[in-house]
């Protein structure tokens, strides 16, 4: 009987092990969010950065460089946002599967809308300039949608026994993302995928208009629709594709130049281009000190919000639907 | 130039072929213009097909479903990611899709550098009693910093991706002097288990500041015990390492390295026919590497290394030596992660320890002789992110804590330690470019008795070229 029990608890530790998930490092807590909900129970997702640093300076740790050694698939922003880690976490993990340009080396951003990239030759004198463009393009839920997609995709190529299920995961996520960036009334009218094919065209108002609908805008852009055309000051150009596509002002930096520290003569200019523009708010980053902007603050009186751009990265932040929620919902309260 | 004569031999080539060639362009045009209609037309029907197309999904409550459902029967439109894919290809910028994989960085790096000593500090260094007894065959040039500006050599280094097997790096040091290799290496890509094969000229895997380069050191100078067991440039050799990355759930790996052993501090060959000759390799290493998990914030690692090798020294009036000389070393980092932004609050603690031991036998005038040295040296370092880009540090070297050395000249000796302290301010003013103010007080024990000795140095460092990922 010893024997018997002995034997079943084997069996089901063996068929344990054959269910093995499938391992995934994403390099961004956001990137770990989206893939979660594309692969559901299939995969375990980890994250190398926890959303409270700034993902462009990060040191390749030895704790790193195991989780790359053991992960089926990578996952990563690319357009060099990881230029100063990732070389080293990939060399030192000697893991071929995941080597970059293999198929179990994800790119994140190579479906998704790109802002800022530069049409001339980029010198250092420009600062921190990344010469495929503007890395943080998970600020625009838009890209958000087309990572799930080109992550599902990817996911389905090399795991075709759960195809089905990685698309209905990708559809439900859709559907979630849709619901709060549009609001149930006019994602269940129109359809999501209609409505961002509209949002691509720059025509939502006018399709909107067009059905009837233009009043029933609810969800991320409800909220900042009344907001169009206002200008903010942020600290880096991390938010550009946020104020994109929410129609904002996001010209204003604390920086004055990409990664360059805000100088006393530089934030003087600001003050001034500051008031011309009627500026209200100044967003930046937690990992950010605030005496620039306060600074700022002061002699416009514009308010300082603080709030993470990464899932992880605040309390609010659980995921990256709810980062998203968060940033919009502070920014609709204080413009 | 070559336009006039190209247009001289257009207006022959008609002139010759006449009016047959001329209808025959004009037969082109012709045949062109309608290509270019038919063409027309085609955009002007598919562009109607869409618009009907997005209409008609607009009008149905449940497009999306709809267009699913509708997927078996006729080809479906494109959906809103594969449209969005295509136009987005075309916006990858050329720069992303075209060159080869060659990284190049350049490394320029000065200081203005004072000390107090007599003749210097970098004279004292190479007279610590027990330890100023390099002399082997070629001396190698001497880097110790002279009072006034100094320009530490140029560094060109070189990385790519060779093909799926390996990958290479070079590391040029040009000087007024001349060029030399600092590392020359290839190393192995795709050897499964976690094996890498690395070969040519490399820095050897022991302990923790040999391995890194001098535009990568936290302090202006490399840490006495270092400096006097392996030379300004460290232990880099021509030779071959293996490492194995072991599949344990916390970080393990071990190195075993052969070199030729051609290091004039601690593993030289002596030019002379009064001693033995001994064929390279000559120097064998070994290192582990350890490191636990510790969560997000905290990174722990320790070492141990082993060296054991051939060493001949040539001494005055036809006395030589010849034997083994082995090493022993660890080493540990602590490293704190404030996560904050530019390392703002992060903290470091660093330190290694090396042991000697060299056995020797007299030959020629020493013949029958022994000479003998057991010798250890350590440094700790603390570094601390005081501000966004701004770091300070401090340095504890000693060295010849034990410091026994039995000659046929003296007889045994036990000598005193010597030991220096530095402190350290540095600027990141960005990723390329660093500032670094030093100050160091020194306490040295030369055959003249004790002395000392503050140092000062400016530093200024620029990195141009690729940007660099950071080892940990």
């Amino acid at each position: 009987m010893n024997t018997f029990k002995l034997m079943l608890c084997v069996a089901a530790c063996l068929s344990n092990a054959q269910a093995a998930e499938i391992k995934i490092v994403t390099t961004t807590t956001d990137l770990a969010d989206i893939t979660r909900a594309v692969a559901g129970d299939l995969a375990e997702v980890s994250s190398i950065t926890t959303g409270r640093e700034d993902p462009h300076t990060l040191t390749a740790r030895p704790g790193f460089i195991l989780r790359a050694r053991d992960a089926d698939v990578w996952i990563r922003i690319g357009m060099e946002l990881e230029i100063g880690w990732e070389p080293v976490i990939l060399r030192d993990a000697r893991n071929t599967r995941i080597r970059v340009g293999m198929p179990r080396h994800i790119d994140a951003s190579d479906h998704v809308i790109r802002l800022e990239v530069p049409t001339q030759r980029v010198t250092r004198d420009q600062g921190d300039i990344h010469p495929e463009g503007n890395p943080h393009y998970w600020l625009d839920p838009l890209n958000g949608r087309l990572v799930a997609a080109t992550v599902s995709e990817r996911l389905c190529v090399l795991y075709p026994e759960h195809k089905a299920r990685f698309e209905e995961n990708l559809r439900r996520f859709e559907r979630d993302l849709d619901t709060r960036m549009f609001g149930t009334a006019l994602v269940d009218a129109l359809g999501g995928e209609n409505l961002w094919r509209a949002v691509a065209e720059k025509r939502l108002e006018a399709f909107m208009t067009e059905k009837g609908m233009a009043d029933k805008a609810g969800g991320w852009y409800g909220t900042m629709r009344p907001h169009q055309g206002k200008n903010i000051v942020t600290y880096h150009r991390s938010w550009v594709y946020l104020t994109e596509r929410f129609g904002l002002g996001g010209d204003l930096q604390l920086e004055p130049k990409p990664g360059i520290p805000p100088s006393a003569k530089h934030l003087a200019s600001l003050v001034s281009d500051a008031k011309a523009r009627k500026v209200r708010m100044i967003l930046q980053e937690p990992f950010y000190t605030l005496k620039a902007a306060e600074f700022v603050a002061a002699r416009t009186g514009a308010k300082v919000v603080v709030v993470s751009t990464m899932t992880g990265g605040s309390a609010e932040a659980t995921s990256y639907l709810d980062m998203l929620d968060n940033v919009i919902r502070k920014m609709g309260a204080e413009l | 130039m070559a336009g006039a004569a190209l247009f001289f031999a257009a207006t022959q080539a008609s002139a010759q072929t006449g009016d047959a060639r001329v209808q025959k362009l004009e037969d082109e045009v012709n045949a062109l213009k309608q290509q270019m209609a038919a063409i027309q037309e085609q955009h002007v029907r598919e562009l109607a097909e869409l618009k009907a197309l997005i209409r008609k999904q607009a009008e149905s409550p449940t497009g999306v479903a709809q267009t699913q459902a509708t997927q078996g029967t006729t080809a479906a439109p494109p959906s809103l990611y594969d449209s969005l894919k295509q136009s987005v290809a075309s916006t990858v910028p050329p720069s992303a899709l075209q060159g080869i994989d060659l990284d190049l960085a350049v490394v320029l790096d000065m200081n203005f550098y004072h000390d107090t000593a007599g003749e210097g500090v970098g004279h004292l260094k190479q007279h610590l009693r027990g330890f100023g007894h390099h002399h082997a065959s070629g001396e190698g040039h001497d880097h110790g910093f002279e009072n006034g500006f100094n320009l530490r050599h140029v560094e060109l280094g070189f990385t790519a991706e060779v093909d799926p097997y390996f990958r290479a790096w070079a590391m040029v040091a040009v000087d007024e002097e001349g060029a030399g290799f600092e590392e020359a290496v290839i190393q192995t890509t795709s050897l499964p288990y976690g094996l890498t094969l690395t070969g040519g000229k490399l820095k050897s895997g022991i302990g923790r500041v040999n391995r890194q380069h001098a535009h990568n050191w936290d302090f202006l100078d490399a840490p006495l015990v270092n400096e006097l067991f392996f030379g300004h440039h460290g232990l880099a050799e021509k030779g071959v390492q293996l490492t194995w990355l072991a599949p344990t759930p916390f970080y393990l790996l071990f190195g075993t390295e052969v070199f030729n052993g051609d290091n004039a501090h601690s593993f030289a060959i002596g030019d002379s026919d009064s001693l033995p000759a001994h064929d390279a390799p000559r120097l064998w290493t070994g290192f582990v590497k350890a490191g636990p998990d510790l969560g997000p914030r905290h990174a722990l690692q320790f070492g141990l290394s082993a060296l054991a090798g051939r060493h001949q020294m040539v001494h005055e009036d036809e006395a030589f030596s010849d034997g083994d000389t082995a090493i022993f070393g660890g080493d540990f980092v602590y490293k704190y992660d404030a996560k904050r932004s530019h390392g703002h609050g992060d903290f470091v603690l660093q330190g290694e320890y090396f042991y000697r031991d060299m056995d020797l036998d007299g030959h020629g005038t020493w013949s029958g002789e022994r000479w003998t040295a057991k010798q250890d040296g350590y440094y700790i370092q603390s570094l601390y992110g005081f501000r966004p880009r701004w770091r300070g540090g401090l340095r504890w070297d000693q060295v010849g804590l034990i410091n026994d050395l039995r000659t046929p000249e003296e007889g045994s000796a036990n000598y005193d330690a010597s030991c220096r302290l530095a402190a350290m301010l540095d600027w990141k003013l960005t990723e390329f470019s660093l500032l670094r103010a030093q100050a160091g007080r020194g306490w040295y024990d030369t055959g003249d008795g004790r002395e000392d000795a503050w140092e000062f140095a400016l530093q200024w460092q620029v990195t141009f070229g690729e940007h660099g990922a950071h080892d940990f």
